[in-house]
């Protein structure tokens, strides 16, 4: 941080430059936060290639990326609200009540496309009830999507009475089934859209506007951002995303859910921490989440192949988050 | 009178039971450095928030170019031409230096749906930074890794960079040292050079008289006093201030 260096690091500097700003950008905590996923799922893969060597089939690996699928695709949604400072503890609950509605929509004859729309807009609906109650009546977002959460699974409760509905097409099954070379459509659909979110987040002015008010919404007010509408639309991307999950849960299993599983939320907030997102808002990454979500479920599948019995895993899931948010916190 | 660039008349503004401004009236002239001092409640933040759009007057009128203006938001303020420096900067401490330049002013193209131009933005943000001769490293660090007066320059760049005429420093310098406070002030006589008018709000009765042309004194919500800076000795300023000097309307105006 020389005063003299204003020449240094223009966008249109010479390689030479280039390298010596990624040489003082390393040992920065964001450095340190993006490579922690990557890194720790290579470490991962080694060790238990080493301890079993099936690990690596691509059988295997590609049959692990198609789990990962779900996590991921929440794991995107959970970056929304995570950057924006906030939490969205209704996310698992919104992927039952989305496959509940979406069932709904089948058994009344709708056509699937048509159904898969109802999944996504109930998760955009969730979304945007929090949006509501965090932008404007200025409610904290944990109090927010804890009530919801419980708003949503009753409601799901209610219209499913419990039961699930089987929905018995080749279509929306063939998702979780087909594949490219061995990699599954549904895997290929979560990555299309982290694309599609990366672009979002960005290249545009909303993304850069979601950044600035998780980072300082004090700023963001002083410089005109409308607070409350880039909070709405921030919870909207994060149910909008339960409502695909839904629809990627419904495919997967061939019936509807209408009970909420718990471990779908832990494993987002997970990814997105391990991802390197700031829990306190306005830095974040897609990528990141992704590896994140990705490394759990790798983790999870690991141990199963060790023999580990199943009641571990959420022990070991609740230690990697905690291991994790505590390193990113000693780099304040 | 063609050489106001603001006047602002019995303004007032009332949070429940605190009268914050009791008809604050001033002026501030084209080209020139118009300084507000006054102590802590005195309603400099106040003035300069309705001035800014981010608070509304309950009564009163606010000028710009001789036509009223009625701000309800700070877009409106900076719509207006009027660009203003928070006295907490108001950066994204995360963001870069060229997004936080480009807040909530970003220049997209449109290719199927509006992509930002970040390449761009990022050549006319270094550029612009070089041309203030700011010392910031490189306009794409995040503004958290500068020091106290970098994060200053970011900020009254950004409003240099916006304002059609005129810009609102709220203590520009209270959080920087001897050095980068040399620096900020040099970087705001650019900016008057440059044809900006500048309205600036200070503790710093010594930064007053080196800046300014015209002070205007607040107490209690009012403006009591204003002079031109070089009648007015800093022990005045002071005593104006604390009210040991009874304000004298009559001694300039």
């Amino acid at each position: 941080m020389t005063t003299t260096s204003t020449t240094i690091d223009t966008p249109t500097n010479a390689p030479a430059d280039r390298l010596r700003s990624w040489g003082r950008r390393l040992g920065h905590e964001e450095v340190w936060s993006k490579a922690t996923a990557p890194v720790a799922l290579v470490v991962l893969i080694i060790v238990f290639t080493i301890a079993n060597p099936r690990f690596l089939s691509w059988p295997s690996i590609t049959s692990m990326l198609a789990d990962s699928t779900i996590p991921i695709v929440l794991a995107l949604g959970a970056t929304f609200a995570v950057t924006l400072a906030g939490i969205d503890l209704s996310l698992a609950a919104t992927v039952a009540l989305g496959s509940v509605t979406m069932a709904t929509a089948y058994q009344a004859g709708w056509p699937l496309l048509l159904c898969c729309l109802v999944a996504v807009a109930t998760g955009a609906a969730v979304g945007a009830f929090n949006g509501t109650f965090i932008g404007w009546v200025r409610i904290p977002d944990f109090i927010v999507t804890l009530g919801s959460l419980s708003l949503v699974l009753g409601l799901g409760l209610i219209i499913s009475q419990g039961k699930p509905v089987q929905i018995p097409e080749a279509a929306l099954t063939s998702v979780s089934i087909h594949s490219i070379g061995g990699i599954r459509f549904n895997f290929l659909i979560a990555i299309v859209i982290a694309v599609l979110l990366h672009i979002v987040l960005f290249h545009t002015r909303f993304g850069t506007h979601l950044l600035a008010v998780g980072d300082n919404t004090e700023a963001a007010t002083a410089m005109g951002l409308k607070v409350p509408r880039i909070k709405l639309a921030g919870y909207i991307i994060c149910g909008t995303m339960g409502g695909v999950g839904a629809i990627l849960l419904t495919s997967y299993i061939g019936s509807s859910q209408p009970a909420t599983n718990t471990d779908y939320l832990l494993k987002a907030i997970a990814a997105v921490v391990l991802g390197g997102v700031s829990l306190f808002g306005g830095r974040a990454t897609i990528f990141g989440p992704v590896i994140g979500a990705v490394l759990l479920t790798f983790l999870q599948s690991g141990l199963t192949l060790l023999g580990v019995s199943a009641f571990y895993s959420p022990l070991v899931i609740g230690i990697v988050v905690i291991a994790a948010a505590t390193l990113m916190r000693g780099r304040k | 009178m063609n050489d106001i660039k603001v006047e602002v008349s019995d303004l007032r503004k009332r949070f429940g039971n605190v009268e914050a401004l009791r008809g604050a009236s001033l002026t501030a002239r084209k080209g020139e450095i118009t300084a507000i001092v006054g102590d802590n409640g005195a309603g400099k933040s106040t003035l300069v928030k309705c001035l800014t759009g981010l608070y509304t007057p309950d009564s009163g009128e606010i000028r710009i170019d001789g036509e009223p203006v009625h701000f309800t938001t700070p877009k409106q303020a900076r719509a207006a031409g009027i660009e203003t420096v928070y006295q907490d900067l108001a950066l994204c401490d995360q963001l870069s230096v060229w997004q936080n330049l480009y807040l909530e002013r970003e220049l997209t193209r449109f290719v199927g749906f509006p992509l930002l131009r970040r390449r761009e933005m990022q050549r006319e943000a270094h550029r612009l930074v070089s041309d203030l001769a700011v010392n910031v490293p490189s306009v794409n660090r995040p503004v958290k890794r500068l020091s106290g007066g970098q994060r200053q320059a970011v900020a009254i760049a950004r409003g240099v960079m916006w304002a059609r005429g005129m810009i609102i420093l709220d203590e520009p310098t209270a959080a920087l040292g001897l050095r980068e406070t040399a620096q900020v002030e040099a970087l705001i006589r650019r900016v008057v050079d440059a044809g900006q008018t500048v309205l600036v709000v200070s503790h710093n009765f010594e930064q007053v008289k080196r800046l300014s042309s015209q002070v205007w004194v607040m107490r209690a919500g009012n403006v009591v006093q204003g002079v031109r800076t070089e009648d007015v000795s800093g022990e005045e300023l002071v005593g104006l201030v604390t009210g040991a000097i009874p304000a004298v309307s009559a001694r300039h105006r």
